[in-house]
């Protein structure tokens, strides 16, 4: 499910907590790592993962029904 | 529930492109400013992680050629539904708007220079400048915080204050059990598109939209519960974009749309060039649904032939499109566009139309202005009326007193009590039941398939779900109750739309009707708008300037 935070590499800011535009870390607490309490309402814009100062500790998993089709 | 009553000469409502920029605005003209914001300005709203075009008339590139930029534009906008003074005033102020964010630090220039793609006819007028917007809302905000907008995150405003004109606002706090009052001496709504109305392209994911699903109307609703006036309600509008990830950006690809043969459908090019993007997806966004459902698809985003700068080049605009998830995703699938043409799909219906404001930013109702995409017009149009609104609002209410707040008491003791209310409920629907009932009943009622029976069916359905949505629905925490009011907001526009599409009747453009197929001459030049009058819409055909 969308995003996905690597506890050992997150830094607990909470700058993913501050930005999301839909509010998917509803009730997340200062200097824990955050909960992704609505996942399903992830918009899959990736601000997160752009803002998250500790690469790698935060991405998305694109969930099966978006994924792409190609040939 | 808490109240906060907050006091300010302009409230801005929705901080997105065009709410900051109208705050900016305002602020400079030395009034104070409030800018109420659903989620974090930072990254709120359908520019939330870039754009990479903007319509703009930069004399240095076009000449003194204004006229063939805005009748390009003009048409772009599906023409007949927008006034050419609109679109006139639109470009003149357009080159002055990408100066400002140029000196604010969004790079509005390429390689040194004004580059102009996308979005085009071969032979024809160049009106899309490519610009790198990742972190356009990050400049905005700082820009807004330099010069004192109290900038307010994580605030839904719900319901306008009004008499005689507009007074004020109010709205929720999206975390904790508060009210917030906001007294005002004019407002501007920019709570930006209509999304989460019909179902999305994968229904079963109510989030994956092309545009934020944030934005759902409540500027319209709000607006129109005040008594302003909407217009071109009826008119609906679809995107097209990669398939099933749906996302704005079609013209940053550069390709070509070709059938399962290889046969580029469009005529506008053969190879991928990146000064077009195949504009077939842009005349004809039922394209892909179209030829999908009459055996001739699926239909290709072809990239393959691309050279390796205009590779890199694209790569460089899905970035400042806001399309690194994409990106990310093609990487992590294996999936490479120079070897694998990709799938587009047409998305969902959505409203074309939204809050009547003129080339002024004014909307019917004194000291109220919208601007942005709460009538649908793209990041140069949010930006450039965010700037005119926030203009024409400081003015307004250097001339204006202050409202007091002795004068809604009792209306906000009641709407209090009807937040308080549903959030006691322990047993009901949940928003989700009431959003994918609206999305059902749009789709079948009022979607491509268009006609009277249908629609009045339809409407009764929607009345009834509106019925039981008061009645019963719950929210268990102040996040729910946010999602609640923007199902109750689509339910008002959902009406509004069903009664709006049966008063057109006839067939123009891409506007359709099963029972009215032939264009009523009698329709040329003219608008529907509409306007709620004890409870309910009423309509009104008017002649617009072309």
């Amino acid at each position: 499910m969308p995003p996905i935070i690597d506890e050992k590499l997150c830094i607990k800011c909470g700058t993913c907590v501050n930005i999301c535009p839909q509010d998917v870390f509803f009730g997340s607490k200062k200097k824990k790592v955050p909960k992704i309490t609505y996942p399903h309402e992830c918009w899959h814009c990736n601000a997160c993962v752009i803002d998250c100062p500790k690469e790698g500790a935060i991405k998305l998993r694109i969930p099966l029904p978006m994924n792409i089709c190609y040939r | 529930m808490e109240e906060t009553l907050i006091e300010t000469d302009v409230l801005g409502v929705g901080g997105g492109i065009a709410g900051l920029m109208s705050a900016i605005r305002a602020r400079e003209l030395g009034v104070e400013v409030t800018l109420a914001e659903k989620a974090n300005t930072l990254r709120s709203g359908s520019g939330a992680t870039g754009c990479d075009h903007f319509r703009a008339y930069i004399p240095e590139f076009h000449g003194n050629d204004i006229d063939s930029v805005i009748e390009e534009v003009w048409h772009s906008q599906v023409g007949w539904t927008r006034s050419k003074e609109f679109i006139r005033t639109w470009m003149e102020r357009s080159f002055d708007i990408v100066k400002l964010w140029d000196s604010w630090g969004i790079p509005m220039k390429y390689r040194g220079r004004w580059e102009f793609a996308g979005h085009a006819f071969p032979g024809r007028p160049f009106t899309t400048l490519k610009y790198s917007g990742q972190n356009q809302k990050t400049i905005l905000t700082k820009e807004a915080k330099k010069r004192g907008v109290n900038i307010i995150n994580r605030v839904m405003v719900n319901d306008l204050l009004y008499q005689n004109g507009i007074i004020g606002a109010i709205g929720i706090d999206t975390r904790e059990d508060r009210i917030f009052i906001f007294l005002a001496k004019s407002v501007i709504l920019s709570t930006g598109g209509c999304v989460r109305l019909y179902p999305s392209p994968t229904p079963g994911w109510l989030f994956n939209r092309a545009d934020s699903p944030n934005t759902t109307g409540d500027g319209r609703a709000m607006a129109y519960r005040a008594g302003a006036e909407l217009s071109n309600m009826e008119i609906p509008m679809r995107w097209a974009g990669p398939k099933y990830f749906a996302r704005c950006g079609k013209a940053t690809w550069v390709g070509v749309i070709k059938d399962p043969n290889g046969n580029p459908i469009g005529p506008f090019l053969k190879k991928p060039d990146r000064r077009y993007g195949d504009a077939i997806a842009d005349v004809y966004k039922n394209l892909f649904e179209d030829y999908t459902r009459s055996g001739k698809g699926p239909l290709y985003m072809d990239c393959r032939g691309i050279s390796n700068e205009d590779y890199q080049y694209m790569m460089h605009w899905m970035k400042h499109e806001g399309n690194t998830a994409i990106v990310n995703h093609l990487l992590e699938e294996g999936i490479d566009i120079r070897k694998n043409p990709i799938e587009f799909m047409t998305y969902e219906m959505t409203t074309r139309g939204g809050i009547l404001y003129n080339e002024r930013a004014e909307t019917s109702m004194d000291g109220l202005y919208a601007a942005g995409d709460e009538y649908f017009g793209g990041v140069s149009c949010a930006a450039t009326f965010g700037w005119i609104a926030g203009e024409n609002g400081a003015i307004y209410a250097k001339n204006k007193e202050r409202p007091r707040f002795q004068t809604f008491k009792d209306e906000i003791k009641e709407k209090k009590a009807f937040l308080e209310n549903i959030r006691t409920r322990r047993i009901g629907p949940t928003w989700q039941e009431v959003n994918i009932a609206l999305n059902q009943i749009m789709f079948d009622y009022a979607g491509a398939i268009r006609y009277e029976n249908l629609l009045s069916a339809g409407y009764k359905q929607l009345k009834r779900l509106k019925e039981k949505a008061y009645k019963a629905i719950i929210a268990q925490n102040p996040h729910e109750l946010m999602r609640v009011l923007e199902v109750l907001n689509l339910l008002d526009i959902g009406e509004v739309i069903l009664l709006a599409v049966n008063e057109r009747k006839e067939s123009r453009d891409k506007y359709f009707r099963l029972d009215f197929p032939f264009q009523n001459p009698l329709l040329d030049g003219k608008i529907l708008i509409c306007k709620m009058k004890r409870n309910k819409p009423i309509f009104e055909w008017r002649k617009i300037k072309a």
